[in-house]
């Protein structure tokens, strides 16, 4: 009980910090004016899409990183564990675009007015969509280590990094891997988010495939932004033929066994090849190679065993007092960040309120309304199909692949065509809005439902079928049930990609023109873009994190443990 | 000078904050060259007992002497072979052999050598490359048993070694240890083993020390005083059997 209270207080400083540091960061901004010119040329194209992916590279390896130091400390560091878990779970239910805008004026601003601040800005918000999700799947794996193991390895007289790199980071490999899927996969969609807010609302030049889809839109080149679009699908598919696919069949080999990950496909062409290429003996003589010179300077080589003994107490006598040092510096810094935003929040908030804030549960009720209709389109569409894949093999065979190729359309690619519909035929930006959302909520329902559809034990079908229910009873007494729990956790991934297209579809900038409708989102966007007001901004930015954070708990979390225990298949 | 000496070693492990007493000033001598069997009802303490012994965990209470000199970290003198095989499912045999090498700084082809070497010991020659997880369980301690010895220790801890395997592997298994036991250009000489098994204990051990439960205390020691090669059916054996069990029920 008192864990759960001490979790909760992290949770709400957790919030209170960021909400306060989104607000000290943001307190000076400065926008340049003026359209930018970016060539549209289709022999530019190249250089966009390496731009495009450099950017996801970077940003995934420092997710990489950051991953596994944050999920091995928190699982072997007793006393860090709960605090940087409850700071994980704030981190993941935040609407990381929210916080885009701020970001762009932090790094802009402290690097003096350069694109290379936007640059920045774009790398942390997609480090920060890719990391927690990873940092989660590392920590549970670390957690995971059978104890036999890490005494297997101790008694070996394995320690230091060879005990990591042999005995403790191969098991985060197989879910690492999964996971560092998924992060790609939602990698794009922000990534291609950035580019068009930069180029649209911020006037930054960002170049890639994202600024590249809005501008031959805006010049109304609109062959052109097919060519775009044609060149990010390959890309996005070739990356996943020729390193995702043989990365997670090769990851198997890393399973422990009782550790269960995600179904992966079970077989790569591309990991046939590189066998047959031997890359990994080609690789480790490389390595050999240029390891060589590294181990003849290893000071153990010429002390032994003397050497071996001064390195334990050296371990033993400095770096265990430092690394104690190092705790209390990062305790003491974290403790000094809270009291600065928490500063910051109450010198934000004490002034008194502008008149917008009353229009603000208005703006949260019409976003709320968009979001809610867009998932009911997207069940509308969603439901059947699912029930009609599950039913028959062939469709299962159809849809999987379309499916496939279109969840890896990152939505906000979608966007430029979007506007152009809503400028030129919806005449308004409210349906198009809705659109939006629902490209971003549509894919996760589906293949949360098709895995639940197929779950369904088939003697059950069958013995539904045999009783000669009629076909409406069937699917309420059955298909419904039975999808039910996969159906709540599709909805809870489904909003959470909800609210962070708000941003970006209520919102528009379009040939220097602003398309917006009324909600939280263009409240937010309109604060920094358009006003600069700092205070407008943070209180959208909270009332947001609220509304989200308060649904979470109340709603989702409640319907959650409803579903599994009340419709889970289990014998 | 004992191999190993255990003076009134105690354990306490806390229980969602409860002290949980598990051992209770448990004292005994171990000679160079003996083998000793550690027998108990499961959740004496036979485990906690052994990775103590090997410097793993220190006692709470109490300490363990190797050579006359107290332990504080672990042994490197001794090894360790578990019930559960401990082997790393990402590792092939060689790559698990090996790894004790690695940690004591041995370049790449003399610990190839000397892994192969015990590889082949074990009966295992020409699965190198495999995988724990393409072996049988038998197959699998064999990897776990040439994992141990390779490190050359003086000192081998089993922590009921033959509990996860069928009864015919576990016979032959049992067979090889003594075998390798009493190789003598084997560096290890000494061996702990735990097991819940009597008949296991007193067919293999020169000493059999009892545990009792909640706490675990020692409540006999008791030498087998039969002639190796031993014959499992000897009638002798059975009386020793009998012995320990109306002690420990
Ligand atoms: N790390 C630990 N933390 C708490 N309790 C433990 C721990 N290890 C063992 N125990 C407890 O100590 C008792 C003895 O365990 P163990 O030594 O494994 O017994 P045995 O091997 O004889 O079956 C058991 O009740 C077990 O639950
Ligand atoms: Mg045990």
């Amino acid at each position: 009980m008192f864990k759960d209270a001490k979790r909760r207080a992290v949770f709400g400083v957790t919030l209170l910090l960021l909400a306060g540091l989104a607000y000290a960061i943001s307190r000076q901004l400065h926008f340049p004016t003026g359209k930018i010119e970016l060539d549209t040329a289709l022999s530019q194209l190249p250089y966009y899409a390496a731009y495009s992916l450099m950017r996801m590279l970077t940003a995934y390896f420092l997710s990489l990183l950051f991953s596994i130091f944050y999920g091995y400390i928190a699982a072997t560091v007793p006393k860090a564990e709960g605090p940087m878990i409850a700071v994980l779970d704030v981190l993941q239910s935040v609407p990381i675009l929210g916080f885009f805008p701020v970001a762009v004026f932090f790094f802009v601003n402290l690097f003096r007015g350069s694109q290379f601040g936007v640059e920045v800005a774009s790398i942390v918000l997609i480090f920060t969509s890719m990391s927690w999700n990873m940092a989660f799947s590392t920590y549970e794996s670390f957690k995971a280590i059978p104890n036999d193991l890490v005494e297997a390895a101790d008694g070996l007289g394995v320690r230091g990094w060879l005990k990591f790199k042999k005995a403790l980071f191969p098991i985060c490999i197989p879910r690492l891997i999964y996971n560092s899927m998924m992060s790609w996969a939602g990698g794009w969609y922000f990534l291609i988010a950035c580019e068009i807010i930069a180029i649209g609302s911020i006037r930054y030049h960002l170049p890639g495939l994202g600024s590249f889809l809005i501008e031959s839109v805006e010049s109304g080149e609109v062959w052109r932004t097919f060519y775009g679009l044609f060149v990010l699908i390959l890309m996005i598919v070739l990356l996943d033929l020729f390193v995702w696919r043989p990365l997670s069949v090769w990851g198997e080999k890393f399973k422990y066994e009782f550790t269960t990950t995600a179904t992966v496909p079970s077989t790569s062409f591309a990991l046939q090849w590189y066998r047959r290429l031997r890359v990994a003996r080609r690789w480790g003589r490389i390595k050999e190679i240029i390891g060589k010179p590294a181990r003849a300077l290893n000071p153990r080589r010429y002390f032994l065993p003397a050497g071996e003994r001064l390195a334990q107490e050296t371990r033993e006598r400095v770096w265990i007092p430092l690394r104690r040092g190092l705790g209390y510096l990062l305790v003491g810094g974290i403790f000094l960040l809270i009291g600065w935003s928490f500063f910051l929040l109450i010198e934000g908030l004490a002034k008194p309120l502008p008149p917008e804030a009353g229009r603000i549960p208005g703006a949260l009720l019409a976003s709320f309304l968009r979001l809610g209709i867009a998932y009911l389109l997207a069940l509308a569409w969603t439901v059947p199909v699912a029930f009609w894949v599950g039913e028959n093999p062939r469709a299962f065979r159809i849809v999987t692949p379309i499916a496939e190729i279109g969840a890896s359309i990152p939505a906000t690619a979608l966007f430029p065509f979007f506007i152009l519909l809503a400028v030129h035929v919806l005449g308004g930006m409210n349906a198009a809005a809705v659109l939006l959302i629902l490209t971003g909520m549509q894919w996760y329902l589906l293949f949360n439902l098709i895995g639940g559809v197929q779950n369904i034990p088939g003697d059950l079908k069958e013995a539904a079928k045999a009783l000669g229910v009629s076909k409406w009873l069937y699917w309420r007494r059955l298909y419904l049930p039975a999808v039910f729990p996969a159906l709540v956790t599709g909805s809870i991934t489904a909003w959470g990609g909800g609210w962070n297209a708000l941003i970006v579809s209520e919102y528009v900038v379009y040939r220097r023109e602003t398309y917006a409708v009324n909600g939280i989102g263009a409240m937010l966007d309109r604060a920094t873009y358009e006003a600069g007001d700092k205070q407008m901004m943070l209180l959208a930015l909270i009332t947001m994190v609220i509304a989200i954070t308060l649904l979470n708990r109340f709603f989702w979390r409640k319907l959650y443990l409803y579903a599994v225990e009340r419709y889970k298949i289990d014998y | 000078m004992d191999l190993l000496e255990v003076e009134k070693v105690s354990k306490v492990f806390n229980q969602n904050g409860v002290p949980m007493p598990v051992l209770k000033e448990i004292s005994f001598r171990v000679q160079e060259g003996e083998f000793i069997a550690l027998v108990g009802p499961s959740g004496s303490g036979k485990s906690t007992l052994l990775r103590i012994l090997n410097g793993l965990i220190p006692p709470t209470e109490g300490r363990v002497l190797y050579r006359g000199k107290a332990l504080h970290s672990v042994n490197l003198d001794s090894a360790m072979v578990f019930q559960s095989f401990a082997l790393f499912p990402w590792l092939t045999v060689l790559g698990n052999v090996e790894l004790g090498l690695e940690a004591r700084g041995f370049p790449i082809e003399a610990r190839r050598k000397k892994a192969i070497q015990f590889i082949e010991k074990v009966g295992l020659d020409g699965f190198e490359e495999a995988y724990p997880r393409e072996l049988s369980g038998g197959m699998k301690q064999r990897v776990g048993i040439a994992r141990a010895l390779a490190v050359e220790p003086k000192l081998l801890c089993m922590d009921e070694p033959f509990s996860a395997l069928d009864p015919l592997t576990s016979l032959a298994l049992r067979e090889e240890v003594l075998m390798l036991w009493e190789d003598k250009s084997m560096p290890v000489n000494t061996i702990i083993m735990v097991t819940h098994i009597i008949e296991e204990a007193v067919f293999m051990a020169d000493r059999v020390l009892v545990l009792s439960t909640h706490p675990g205390t020692l409540v006999a020691d008791i030498p087998i005083n039969v002639a190796r090669p031993r014959d499992r059916k000897d009638p002798v054996l059975n009386e020793y059997s009998d012995r320990i069990f109306s002690l420990m029920a």
